[in-house]
């Protein structure tokens, strides 16, 4: 290699990828799209250390996605003086998390745990896929890759197309949307607007999404696809038991150490909430789960404001409707001596 | 500490920095001594221990072995070390293993026993290191190099980062004369040795792991039979990742090696274009294959005797490379494979020394005989190389399949939907990843065949520089976009 020909071959490989770079973020800025975080293991991992150690007064929140949209974090802690620790993972059911705290001796603290049915009760080992590598990352995390994921999150705050779910090369790869040969299980690529993540993993749904009726009709559809067409009949009998065992199990444990827990169940609506309360009738699979493990509830459909309250697509709440569920599951947690503090901070 | 990883990014610009300033040459090489405890330690701290016990053993135990003339001694003192070297990799590596397989065995006996399972953490890279310093006691014995004087030159090349946990896997006569005099590298090594790194990155993270690995996890995930062209991309997939994967680790190695004024040893010489076994291990891993060639294949007696124990020798060599590799039966399997290609490559080859064709008959009569049974272009050299090399990258493939392979069943669930033998294979792949793996897989066999007998440096030598900086470009603008998909190498579990 003659020396300059690799020294000027470099400088131009710098240029270009940094004027691609620039481009790239501008072009999706110009589109709308601002920095948000990856909503993944590493980001979990963070959070999942301050449910130990919260600055101050703390809940902890896991479920699936419904809680990461419905609680707005800055409107919880700016009610209740005290923080939210959101460690649910989207499209995942909650036993894991809720048994890794159960197991941790070191968690005394205050937890909500948001029931989906579909997922809560669902037998589907995908279910909990996420659930155990984010459990396993926690535990197993290196010092390099804590310093890998604080100069990650560094990165994501400020540009925009780090956030893998909408721009990797994957995702755009998959957006193709080939059609595939029968039988051959492949997941939907959300509308970009869909998920947009805080770096406290509240999640919401951005603005371009809500005012579009082609992602909204394409996210319905998903959700028939994923959550109302699995052909699995609801879980009964013995299996039900393990599960309300094990739910027991693990509460008692978090209770035996002072700590709080209570189940709570968010907002659904139109076809969605029809097809859940068919198939997990609230008497057996909600009534029957809280009596049977000793735990107390909150159920969207008992308060006046958050029984009416729309999901956009079915499914989740829209940043708008979270503030005011959020508030009303404060005013709920408050009647149930919730918080340390019995201020209300209006 | 990984090399697709932010903190790499960070660690690597701290010391090349403090590598570039004016400082003393024995100052530096503490740095260097430093940053690779670091680069190790953040990983999991205690196992630095390892490293300093297995430095110290072998310092102290080399020069013994070098200077004591009584052969009863020495021979102690090589015992020492291999049982304490290959005690701990026993341990680490294989403790699991051989419980697992003496729990079988006793049950096969009659014996109800059933211990606690041990919960073992493997230090990576073990393997990797231990048979780098075995090398240095191994050449201490024989008398092959001096041993070395200074325990911070030791201590570097035992621990030297770039090639650590992955290799490639060093000669003490490669890299400790290295230490003696103080390195940097100029303009145009440093920015070669960027190229390199990009280009290791480009393979790991983009190829290996954004394009290939979903669909040979896919695949060799599958609970069920899959459907033919489903196991056979799997396999292709995987076959592309794993050299993507550790030849991009190695690439990695030797450019971050380079940028800091250091050569290493290739360790990949496009192995898909091999036209035979023999030429495969010349090619694929080249390191290891040298190492067991000279310490273990050569030792063993290697082609000196009969040509009975020239097999038994390669099926030995083979078996332990296999198990090199990883503590599990499959492994072994895969080692048995190449073990026995390699001794029919030899069996044929010996027998094409003495063709029946010209011994007995004159040019002219050969060439009707020829004829009369194939084509004459069959007999021509490019048809045969050709021909060597898609059989060799043919049976590569099937013997990935006992790598990748889970257990025994999936490697039997596998090979049954790829020769066709099972019925109702299921189709698991979507569209996209059969075109990633088709495609990637097309590329990569025409590179390797287009490379087979060249390098990236004289390719480099001959493009144009604009080119050369619009290829650089592309590769670091695709690593940019695989983003978060990249993963730890396959590599670090051996």
């Amino acid at each position: 290699m003659q020396p300059t020909k690799t020294v000027k071959a470099g400088v131009l490989a710098l240029v270009l990828t940094l004027l691609f770079i620039a481009a790239w973020e501008l072009f999706w800025r110009s589109k709308g799209f601002l920095p948000t975080y990856n909503d993944d293991r590493a980001l979990w991992a963070a959070e999942r250390k301050e449910a130990l150690q919260p600055a101050r007064d703390a809940t902890v929140f896991i479920g699936s996605s419904r809680i990461k949209f419905d609680l707005d974090i800055p409107e919880w802690e700016r009610k209740t003086g005290e923080d939210a620790v959101q460690l649910s993972l989207v499209g995942t059911s909650p036993l894991l998390l809720l048994q890794d705290l159960g197991n941790d001796t070191a968690f005394r603290g205050k937890l909500v745990v948001d029931v989906t049915e579909v997922l809560f009760y669902g037998q589907n080992p995908a279910f909990h896929l996420s659930a155990n590598e984010a459990v396993s990352y926690y535990q197993k995390q290196t010092p390099s890759e804590k310093l890998s994921d604080q100069l990650g999150f560094a990165l994501e705050a400020n540009l925009a197309f780090l956030e893998e779910r909408r721009f990797s090369l994957n995702t755009l790869l998959e957006s193709l949307a080939l059609p595939n040969r029968p039988g051959v299980m492949a997941l939907p690529v959300f509308p970009k607007g869909f998920e947009w993540t805080t770096g406290d993993r509240q999640t919401y749904m951005a603005d371009m999404f809500l005012q579009s009726k082609e992602d909204i009709a394409f996210q319905t559809n998903v959700w028939k696809m994923l959550l109302m067409g699995d052909p699995t009949p609801p879980v009964e009998g013995e299996v039900l038991a393990k599960i309300f065992q094990e739910i027991k199990t693990a509460t008692d444990k978090i209770k035996a150490r002072g700590g709080r827990v209570i189940f709570v169940r968010t907002p659904s609506s139109g076809p969605l909430y029809e097809f859940e309360a068919a198939k997990y009738p609230r008497e057996k699979y909600w009534d029957g789960m809280l009596r049977s493990t000793q735990n107390e509830g909150i159920h969207f459909a008992d308060n006046q404001t958050t029984g009416g309250m729309i999901c956009p697509e079915w499914s989740h709440l829209s940043r708008t409707d979270a503030t005011i569920y959020t508030r009303e599951l404060i005013a709920e947690l408050r009647k149930k001596d919730w918080f340390s503090s019995s201020i209300t901070i209006p | 500490m990984l090399f697709n990883s932010y903190s790499f990014v960070l660690f690597i610009a701290i010391v090349v920095g403090l590598h570039y300033m004016q400082l003393p040459w024995k100052l530096k090489k503490i740095n260097l001594l430093l940053a690779s405890y670091l680069f190790y330690a953040v990983w999991n701290p205690p196992f630095v221990l390892l490293l300093w016990a297995s430095t110290a053993l072998d310092f102290f135990v080399g020069r013994k072995l070098y200077v004591t003339r009584k052969r009863h001694q020495r021979k102690v003192l090589l015992a020492l070390s291999l049982a304490l070297n290959l005690g701990m990799l026993a341990f680490f590596k294989y403790g699991n293993f051989l419980l697992q397989n003496f729990v079988t065995l006793v049950s096969w006996l009659g014996f109800d026993y059933q211990p606690a399972a041990p919960d073992i953490i493997l230090p990576v890279g073990i393997s990797f290191y231990t048979f780098q310093t075995l090398s240095y006691t191994l050449d201490m014995y024989r008398r092959r190099s001096r041993p070395e004087t200074s325990l911070l030159d030791f201590s570097l090349f035992v621990t030297f980062f770039p090639q650590l946990v992955a290799g490639p896997i060093v000669r003490p006569t490669e890299l400790l004369p290295q230490f003696k005099t103080p390195r940097q590298a100029n303009a145009a090594q440093f920015t070669k040795g960027l190229l390199l790194l990009s280009l290791g990155l480009f393979m790991k993270v983009v190829l290996a792991d954004a394009l290939l690995s979903g669909a040979a996890d896919t695949v060799f995930n599958a609970q069920q039979s899959v459907a033919m062209i489903d196991a056979w991309l799997g396999v292709l997939a995987f076959s592309g990742q794993i050299f993507f994967d550790f030849a991009g680790y190695s690439t990695c190695a030797i450019g971050v090696a380079a940028c800091l004024g250091f050569h290493l040893p290739e360790n990949f010489r496009y192995p898909y274009a091999a036209s035979g076994f023999s030429d495969f291990w010349r090619r694929w891993h080249i390191t290891l294959s040298s190492w067991l060639k000279d310490y273990l294949y050569i030792a063993l007696g290697g082609n000196r005797k009969t040509e009975g124990r020239t097999y038994i020798n390669l099926m030995i060599t083979m078996l332990l490379g296999g198990l090199w590799h990883g503590a599990s039966w499959t492994f072994v399997v895969w080692g048995a494979l190449h073990g026995s290609f390699l001794v029919l490559e030899r069996i044929i080859r010996k027998m094409q020394r003495q063709p029946a064709i010209t011994k007995e008959m004159n040019a002219g009569e050969a060439v009707v005989a020829r004829a009369s049974l194939l084509p004459a272009f069959v007999y021509g050299k490019r048809f045969r190389l050709v021909f060597s090399m898609l059989l060799t990258f043919f049976l590569v493939n099937i013997t990935w399949v006992f790598f990748r392979a889970a257990d025994f069943a999936t490697a039997g669930r596998m090979l049954a939907s790829m020769f066709g033998i099972t019925e109702n294979g299921i189709a698991v792949l979507p569209t996209i990843d059969m075109i990633k793996v088709a495609v990637v897989t097309v590329l990569l066999v025409a590179t390797h065949w287009a490379m087979r007998n060249s390098s990236v440096s004289e390719v480099v030598a001959k493009a144009r520089w604009w080119k050369v900086g619009i290829g650089w470009a592309l590769m670091l603008i695709l690593i940019v976009l695989s983003q978060k998909s990249s993963d730890s190498f396959i590599y670090f579990q051996f």
